[in-house]
């Protein structure tokens, strides 16, 4: 039999390539199935040698989550039988609060969910009445205490009874029905608890509660001192994260020089809640903004500190972690000479949409109660983002501020209006000012010229109606985070070229209009 | 200068009437029929209201455990909100409001607990206290109505206590809803039988341990099968009976530890624990002639007096035989203090020293009065060694043992 030869040197039959490429692919399919075997014999063996990781079998890191931590003060101890000690009382103190969030939880959800841990056997059976009646009648109770004042009355010799009378007890309650916002509450009570420790918890035997009426609180303090010529101010590089690594006191003096030579007398920062560290307050970049003050002071400014920068929840049950962080901030720098005031926050009315105008008004209400009983001395405010929001809590603020972004024409007419609402109060234009920037995402937009402009008119307004100031911004921005404007270049863009001083450091045709003339 | 009052008058007149205003201020043209504002736990609450009311009108209620929402029912112009029973059985300031869209009406009612008792929980700790008149045991009680509301404070609550002969009976009054007593021990040890009662109601029966106090110092005595030291028999330590200041018999139990010290410093001690407040512990006669002093101690309480023992010789010399390879050695017979071979299990010491050097301690016990040593070719090779035997007290030496 004669087989074919094959030429080396010719090109290989067609039938032959196919073969090749067959084979490889034979191969190679091979291979990987061979590999998903492999794979999936080794996940099934490393699946079945995985276990309880021993490190957490007695449950020691059982981390404490901080989600409830209203104003708490003991009462000196002058209680009958066992003397106290200090250990115990925290642990009642921890127990007794603990009480409160799962009562809260509970009403806002109506399950009852960790009741057994701190209401005995007959206590529960109340609250588990009261889910009852609200779950028929579909109520929802969403609340929570902001201020609790306990005396301890008696401590059992055996160390396993205890009754305290929790005195002033705010607490806050918004009522639901059929998922329709009917009410809010608030109230101020007296509360007798009697304990008994069991399995290591202090669970509440009894709670009556002894008084109670509604909490009003329209403490109005010290007003302003204080003609306000100011501007809000971040360092140009560091715009909304001035903190942490970003603080730079050299910056900052510098800064603050150019502003008082600009015949400004004071200036607008900004305390972000997150970054701060919540209700842990970061005792470092709290630190910054003391040396922030101690510059001001230097150069004769006073600073009007805005809380909760880039804040949002405002839900009930997060109120008592936000008014810690406000006690940390207001104690730690109460006592400051060139404190000015308390802006509450930026612009709340922003928020009225997405998180119901009750429920954020409510909140600043009680953190305005807060601010007010830590510092006693200093006016509070809110920065309301229009002139239409200005008579949101009147009453209860110490002047009332708001911002202008609006046409120059009618600022006149806007702010003499609010005027006549509120007589006998200051009010004070916490922002105003023009982006100068015209380029690619804005090609018709204001030249540095119409920007000088602004600011020249808006002066003769504040001098005629003898309005208090404060102009956004020092600086032109190079960098502006997502969070302030999002991301969007032609917002970005604009939001950066507010300044009176560009990005090089030269001062812009607006500088000249950036105070009032004497 | 009449005028002058007229217008002060005038002044406190308008405050007045001003004030009244002011409280009567979201008056809707509703109004509130019901005045009584205080009940007792458990009564009917219902508020009525005189108004033009809608549907949509709610009372929002809220006693001492939570808030609740009430639905109305609308009669001609009669508005009434009948509160659910449960909720108006917890004692309490219930405070109300009448809303609709807005706050029309607020007020306060307060639930007193009912005047009868259902229960009377009582805690009492600690459970045992110590005898001494200083010591003392508290009893908490919480006397609770028949919808479990502690009664009200200033209720009489009778606590009854027995002890030994002895009847008392005391009335606490109620505060901070509890009622509590401290009940001190006397002098003598025993139980203290307790119970309260309060509104006709006898709780159950109670009791407290009163244990004896602390005992004071005591003595020791011994005593023994015979006063040789044959390494063998026991000698046993005992107390006198151990009492408190007031005269109570410890609890049996406690602890005494008995330290001897012999004649070169040395301590041993052994321990027991009392029955019947005496304490007796044990310890083995020495192999070899010495001198105790023995104390004993309750620890950080009380200690007895020092007393001697000593213990005579009883084994005399012994003899040492070596085989003929000398690789055998057997120590005995060992006699005792009538010449009786010992009794097995005494210890004999060989020390074997190579060059002035410890080489190696074997320890044998004896057996029918002997004890016989091996030493073996492999470990103990070809070379001279030096012998120091030991046993109960007497030490024999031989040098110069040279092996092949």
């Amino acid at each position: 039999m004669l087989l074919e030869q094959q030429n080396p040197l010719l090109p290989l039959p067609m039938s032959n390539i196919n073969k090749s490429i067959l084979r490889t692919a034979l191969m190679l399919s091979y291979v990987i199935i061979i590999g998903l075997v492999v794979y999936g014999i080794a996940s099934i063996y490393s699946y079945l040698n995985t276990g309880a990781d021993r490190s957490k079998m007695l449950h020691t890191e059982v981390k404490k989550v901080e989600q409830y931590l209203p104003q708490l003060q003991w009462q000196p101890l002058t209680n009958e039988g066992r003397p106290m000690d200090q250990q115990t009382l925290k642990a009642i103190e921890t127990d007794y609060l603990d009480a409160w969030y799962v009562k809260h939880v509970a009403y806002k959800t109506n399950t009852t969910k960790g009741i057994t841990d701190y209401y005995t056997e007959s206590s529960r059976e109340n609250l588990y009445n009261i889910i009852q009646l609200n779950t028929e009648s579909n109520t929802i109770i969403d609340a929570t205490t902001l201020s609790h004042n306990p005396k301890l009355d008696f401590f059992s010799e055996d160390g396993q009874l205890a009754v305290l009378t929790d005195y002033d007890v705010v607490e806050y309650k918004r009522i639901f029905k059929d998922n329709n916002l009917i009410s809010e509450v608030a109230e101020i009570s007296d509360y007798r608890v009697t304990f008994l420790l069991e399995d290591g918890f202090w669970r509440i035997r009894h709670m009556i509660k002894l008084e109670s009426h509604p909490f009003e609180n329209e403490t109005v303090q010290d007003t302003l001192k204080l003609d306000i010529k100011g501007i809000n101010y971040y360092p140009q590089a560091t715009a909304w994260d001035m903190y942490g690594d970003n603080f730079n006191t050299d910056t900052v003096a510098k800064d603050f020089k150019i502003i008082k030579d600009a015949n400004l007398n004071s200036i607008r920062v900004f305390i972000p809640y997150e970054s701060f560290g919540k209700a842990n307050v970061d005792i470092t970049k709290l630190d910054q903004v003391k040396q922030l003050l101690d510059l001001a002071k230097a150069e004769d400014l006073k600073v009007l500190i805005t809380l909760f920068d880039f804040y949002g929840d405002y839900s009930v049950l997060d109120w008592t972690l936000t008014q810690q962080h406000a006690k940390k901030v207001v104690t730690a720098l109460k006592d400051h000479d060139a404190l000015l005031g308390w802006d509450i926050k930026n612009e709340p009315n922003l928020d009225f949409e997405s998180r119901g105008e009750s429920l954020v008004t409510a909140w600043l209400d009680k953190m305005i109660d807060l601010v007010k009983s830590v510092d006693g001395n200093h006016p509070v405010t809110i920065g309301w983002s229009n002139v239409e929001s200005g008579e949101i809590l009147k009453n209860k603020l110490d002047f009332i501020s708001f911002h202008y972004y609006n046409n120059l024409e009618d600022l006149s007419e806007a702010y003499t209006s609010l005027k006549s609402k509120i007589k006998d109060k200051p009010i004070v234009i916490t922002e105003y000012g023009m982006s100068s920037y015209s380029g690619f995402w804005k090609p018709f937009g204001p030249s540095e010229d119409n920007q000088a402009e602004y600011h020249k008119k808006i002066q003769t307004t504040f001098a005629e109606k003898d309005i208090p100031f404060m102009s956004w911004t020092l600086y032109d921005f190079s960098r502006i985070p997502k969070e302030v404007v999002g991301r969007l270049p032609w917002r970005k863009n604009v939001q950066k070229h507010f300044g009176f001083i560009d990005k090089n450091g030269a001062k812009k045709a607006s500088f000249k209009y950036i105070s009032s003339k004497e | 200068m009449q005028f002058k009052y007229f217008y002060i008058v005038l002044f406190l007149l308008f405050f007045i009437t001003n004030n009244k205003q002011n409280s009567t201020d979201s008056n809707h043209d509703i109004e509130l029929i019901t005045t009584k504002t205080s009940y007792v736990a458990g009564e009917n609450i219902s508020l009525q209201f005189k108004g033009n009311t809608n549907a949509s009108i709610y009372l929002l209620c809220a006693n001492s455990y939570g808030t609740i929402v009430v639905s109305p029912s609308i009669e001609n112009s009669t508005t009434s909100f009948q509160l659910p029973q449960n909720f108006a059985n917890k004692s309490g300031t219930i405070n109300w409001q009448l809303i609709n869209d807005s706050v029309l009406k607020t007020g306060t009612l307060y639930i007193n607990p009912q005047p009868k008792i259902k229960a009377i929980e009582t805690y009492i700790g600690p459970p045992s206290i110590e005898a001494g008149a200083t010591d003392y045991t508290m009893l908490v009680s919480i006397p609770t109505d028949h919808l479990d509301n502690p009664l009200a404070d200033s209720t009489e609550v009778t606590v009854k206590h027995q002890f030994l002969d002895r009847n008392f009976k005391d009335n606490i009054i109620m505060k901070n809803g509890i009622a509590y007593k401290n009940i001190y021990s006397e002098k003598e040890d025993g139980r203290i039988i307790i119970s309260t009662a309060c509104l006709d109601l006898n709780s159950k029966e109670y009791d407290v341990n009163v244990v004896p106090a602390i005992p004071t110092n005591f003595e020791i005595d011994y005593s023994r099968i015979h006063e040789y030291a044959d390494g063998n028999q026991i000698t046993t330590f005992n107390t006198s009976e151990l009492k408190d200041r007031y005269g109570n018999t410890v609890s049996d139990g406690t602890f005494v530890n008995f330290y001897l010290t012999n004649s070169k410093g040395y301590k041993s001690s052994t321990s027991g624990l009392t029955i019947n407040g005496i304490a007796k512990a044990k310890f083995l006669h020495p192999d070899h002639e010495e001198n105790f002093e023995v104390k004993a101690y309750v620890e950080g309480m009380a200690e007895s007096n020092i007393i001697a023992i000593s213990y005579k010789k009883a084994i005399g010399d012994f003899e040492i035989h070596f085989s003929e390879d000398k690789r055998t050695i057997t120590v005995g017979p060992i006699e005792s203090f009538m010449n009786q071979r010992v009794p097995d299990g005494l210890n004999v010491t060989l020390k074997i020293f190579k060059n002035d050097v410890l080489d190696h301690k074997i320890i044998k016990e004896t057996r029918e009065g002997f004890a016989t040593f091996k030493l073996n070719k492999d470990r103990f090779p070809k070379g001279q060694y030096n012998f120091e035997f030991y046993a109960a007290g007497t030490t024999k030496s031989f040098t110069a043992i040279a092996y092949e």
